[in-house]
């Protein structure tokens, strides 16, 4: 995928664009808002990353209008130290497809530019996801694996449901909360971790393979790969 | 339309309502009661004695004329001589009759004044009579025959009284305004020294004394509410000084920690140099260590949104029962697994209007602390409620140890952990935030005595626009 980092801090922008490369990415650079605005309209990318408060006099949410208004759907993730949440919204509202406050993890970040990857690529309404063997209707809410039913409350269904629209990727815990619940505050007890156990009671217990697994100092990840 | 600057505004150049211009508004006012006192009877005094003066004169005037006509001038003579003698002396009455030829017949002048010629109606004159002006009211005229009489009414015999007239009104004016200097200057000892008073805490203040307070007044003392009114400004500001103090110092201390933590392993890092799978573990806990403060900062600078009152503009409708009920589930699973029980009754549409996000985080917080204070088979139980048209009612309740009742008023502020929750998870700031969010939406947090445990009640009050019409 080819994707541009417009940030003006080198230490940071040096760290992503090495664990952007690594994870199979290609990364053009710019590190101020004249150059990213070039960039960003005179080629194409599958991912904007764009920090917010630039030198160069241009502030990456008009970068984000600008490139809205001409058009230009391209997903973009914002990064930025502002971290209130009317700061969000207007990220958010300018054009933003999803907003990441600095400092953060890696592992956040990746994750969530693949949920952005993955969404522009869907196209079809679907009604039905599946991964292995395990089958969940969007519409009557049934769960099936490997021909059995299994009973889900409507909060593990949501959670089930978002695993599998993000299948074989990493998802951290601020986006189970953020998504799945729409809380935007950090838990100080480890709830969505028992949230997760008490799913995979239901999905993977007495079967051979283990769906739901946890990735370490990450989060977690729906997948059928061995 | 513009605004106009204050400064173009017309300016009022009022004297300074000071003890100074006090005391002399004092003396001039009771001047001036004086002077209205004084004018009149001054006034009707003089015009009533002149009136009554110029009748004499011309009823005189008409009586001796009379007499010359009916019985000749011998005889006007003896009655000027009779009535008059022939010295002016201490007689109020001045009669002088004297021949065609200028020679006196009968009266008590020795001669003509100058100035007086032909005839002439009562008038106020000045004459000269033994080389010394004296003034009078004079009539004179001249009789067929020749004859020329002068009568005149010597003003000053009620000099006298006139003086004492004059003499009391400046004594009476005299004693007015010394009492009024002493009253004004009374008055001006007295509010300068209510005035030093408060120039004197406010000084001992500004020298960093903040306990200070103004001395308690009388009651029914002028400066009673302005007192009230500054010391309990006073309260608030040391109150306000004393929290940010603290919160500085707790800041302080509770950043020091993870930040020495830190730096002590990245230290023990470069001197050891561990094997690879070590140096990774350590890492990792540096990253813990880093997440920490920044769980701090984030709070802090939560709770520091929360209370510009910015998020009050971002409010919305909000279902109050569904939005319990939905932080009821969230963390229904970690009381399962701590095998207490977590029951939520819920009471109906509640609706209102608020911040959603910040609500569910309060709420959130209050649980969070029960399950971290509840015993194992504890119980929390959640309620919604409606009070009245408009207040609604939280309550989370649990069966922990509680709170003892001199801790609750302080258990609110930011970083204050009580001794026993020490050694417990968290920085000291959810239920400073739970706070916060109450006043955000105009309401309150109380922590009650759920015997045993803590009963946290969260009211929340209900704009009128927001209540659903019955109909």
């Amino acid at each position: 995928m080819k994707l541009l980092l417009v940030e003006d801090n080198e230490r940071v922008s040096r760290f992503v664009i090495k664990g952007l490369s690594e994870a199979g990415h290609t990364v053009d650079h710019a590190d101020n808002g004249r150059d990213g605005m070039y960039h960003a309209v005179s080629a194409t990318y599958d991912a904007i990353i764009m920090d917010r408060l630039l030198p160069g006099g241009i502030d990456g949410l008009v970068i984000v209008e600008t490139l809205r208004k001409s058009g230009n759907r391209v997903p973009i993730l914002i990064l930025s130290a502002l971290d209130g949440v009317d700061d969000r919204i207007r990220g958010l509202k300018s054009g933003g497809d999803d907003y990441l406050i600095k400092p953060f993890a890696f592992g956040e970040l990746l994750a969530r530019l693949d949920a952005l990857l993955r969404r522009s690529q869907e196209k079809s309404v679907e009604t039905s996801l599946s991964l292995g063997g395990l089958t969940i209707d969007l519409l009557t809410h049934k769960v099936m694996r490997d021909g059995r039913q299994l009973a889900l409350q409507p909060r593990e269904f949501k959670l089930l449901e978002y695993l599998l629209r993000h299948a074989n990727q990493v998802v951290t815990r601020t986006m189970l909360l953020e998504n799945v619940w729409d809380y935007h505050f950090d838990p100080q007890t480890n709830v969505i971790d028992v949230h997760i156990s008490k799913l995979r009671q239901k999905i993977d217990a007495g079967f051979p393979t283990q769906l739901l697994r946890t990735v370490r100092s990450a989060g977690y990840m729906l997948s059928d790969h061995a | 339309m513009p605004k106009l600057p204050i400064r173009l505004l017309p300016r009022l150049s009022l004297p300074g309502f000071s003890a100074r211009t006090l005391a002399i508004g004092y003396v001039a006012v009771s001047l001036i009661v004086l002077a209205m006192f004084a004018g009149p009877l001054w006034f009707s005094w003089s015009t009533n004695v002149e009136q009554v003066r110029t009748e004499l004169l011309q009823s005189d005037t008409h009586r001796l004329h009379q007499l010359y006509l009916r019985n000749g001038p011998e005889a006007l003579a003896a009655a000027i001589n009779a009535q008059t003698g022939t010295s002016y002396q201490g007689v109020g009455k001045l009669m002088l009759l004297i021949g065609p030829d200028g020679k006196k017949l009968a009266g008590n002048l020795d001669e003509w004044p100058v100035n007086v010629h032909g005839n002439s109606q009562p008038c106020a004159k000045r004459i000269m009579i033994d080389g010394q002006y004296q003034n009078v009211e004079l009539t004179n005229g001249v009789l067929p025959g020749g004859y020329k009489l002068l009568i005149a009414s010597s003003l000053n015999r009620f000099e006298n009284l006139e003086a004492i007239f004059i003499y009391g009104l400046l004594g009476c004016a005299a004693t007015v305004l010394m009492v009024a200097i002493l009253g004004a200057l009374l008055i001006r000892r007295v509010m300068l020294s209510k005035v030093d008073g408060i120039s004197q805490t406010t000084t001992a203040i500004i020298a960093g004394k903040l306990s200070q307070r103004l001395p308690a007044p009388s009651q029914g003392d002028d400066l009673e509410m302005l007192t009230y009114t500054v010391n309990g400004m006073l309260d608030q500001i040391e109150h306000l000084v004393h929290s940010v103090q603290d919160v500085s110092n707790s800041i302080a201390h509770d950043l020091r920690t993870p930040l020495t933590e830190l730096r002590t392993r990245l230290e023990e890092l470069t001197v050891t140099r561990p094997p690879e799978a070590e140096t990774y573990a350590e890492i990792d806990a540096a990253i813990n260590d880093v997440d920490r403060v920044m769980a701090i900062f984030n709070a802090l600078l939560r709770l520091a949104e929360i209370d510009s009152g910015t998020r009050r503009g971002g409010f919305v409708p909000v279902d109050l029962a569904r939005l319990t009920a939905e932080v009821a589930e969230f963390y229904l699973p970690v009381a399962e697994l701590n095998e207490i029980s977590l029951t939520f009754e819920p009471l109906g549409m509640l609706q209102t209007e608020g911040d959603p996000l910040l609500l569910a985080q309060a709420l959130g917080n209050l649980v969070e602390n029960a399950l971290k204070y509840a015993p194992a088979h504890g119980r929390i139980a959640i309620t919604a409620q409606r009070c009245n048209e408009q207040l609604i009612q939280l309550t989370v309740a649990d069966n922990g140890p509680g709170v003892p009742e001199h801790e609750r008023a302080r258990v609110v502020e930011r970083f204050y952990r009580s001794d026993s929750s020490r050694g417990t998870p968290g920085v000291g700031l959810g239920l400073a935030l739970v706070s916060s969010v109450a006043r955000l939406h105009c309401g309150t947090l109380e922590l009650q005595d759920n015997r045993p445990g803590l009963r946290a009640v969260l009211y929340l009050s209900v704009p009128r626009h927001a209540t659903p019409s019955l109909a």
